[in-house]
């Protein structure tokens, strides 16, 4: 595996089922692991252990949400909840940083305020050209988000994912 | 009478007991008149925000960006 890549701004989507997948570890790549308080909160109700995994250290970070007028009115229009919020305030600061969410609302939120974002099908796939998993281990979990995640993908669109990744050659 | 009235059905799900949990409180706080209003509320801004051919398109950019983004 090479370098440890950069910093992310999780949301409690990607921490819940990436949990969900047994595939939190997966984030142990980024150099630092952020997660504002308020989402912190939200996962440790919903999966009280994710925190808990040895092989990550995350950074739970206490946030004020942003007051300003552009960024209040886009959350108000997106209907984001107080994590969204919390992570979006934070890339405010931190705007390098990739923010992980699989929610269609607040990643539209984060594209539209110029941000990179991506979600737990991204930090999955990046794990065969990271060298953190081989392309059949990758497409095994792919194969059991049905049955073993809460994370929602149309059926014939994970097929497509899925046949994407076997298809996919890598140097 | 001139004014459509709004079709409803009745639908049965289970909800996480912790979720349940929050709900009422909201509901005991003032927020929501009953259940039936936060839940309608709670559906209804869902779908707003949660358009199927734009999570279709993030999947895809995922799946790109898993395989050869350049970080």
């Amino acid at each position: 595996m090479s370098d440890a890549s950069g910093k992310v701004i999780c949301d409690a989507g990607p921490l819940i089922h990436l949990d969900e997948l047994d595939s939190v570890h997966l984030l142990n790549d980024f150099a630092e692991i952020l997660v504002p308080v308020q989402v912190w909160n939200e996962v440790a109700f919903h999966r009280p252990n994710v925190f808990d995994n040895p092989t990550v250290t995350f950074l739970k970070t206490e946030v004020t949400i942003s007051p300003r007028a552009r960024f209040q009115a886009l959350i108000r229009s997106l209907a984001l909840d107080t994590g969204e919020q919390a992570a979006l305030t934070m890339m405010q600061e931190n705007p390098d940083a990739i923010f992980l969410t699989d929610d269609a609302a607040a990643r539209l939120a984060a594209i539209s305020l110029g941000y990179q974002v991506h979600g737990s099908i991204g930090i999955l796939i990046r794990a065969i050209r990271r060298q953190q998993k081989n392309k059949e281990e990758v497409l095994d979990i792919l194969r059991s988000i049905p049955d073993r995640s809460t994370l929602h993908i149309r059926p014939a669109l994970l097929n497509e994912v899925i046949a994407r990744v076997e298809s996919h050659t890598i140097d | 009478m001139t004014t459509k009235e709004l079709q409803t059905q009745v639908v049965q799900t289970e909800v996480p007991v912790g979720l349940l949990n929050q709900a009422q409180d909201l509901i005991e706080a003032g927020w929501f008149r009953n259940l039936d209003e936060l839940f309608l509320d709670a559906l209804r801004r869902f779908l707003e925000s949660h358009r199927g051919e734009l999570m279709e398109e993030f999947i895809r950019q995922d799946v790109e960006w898993g395989l050869v983004g350049n970080e």
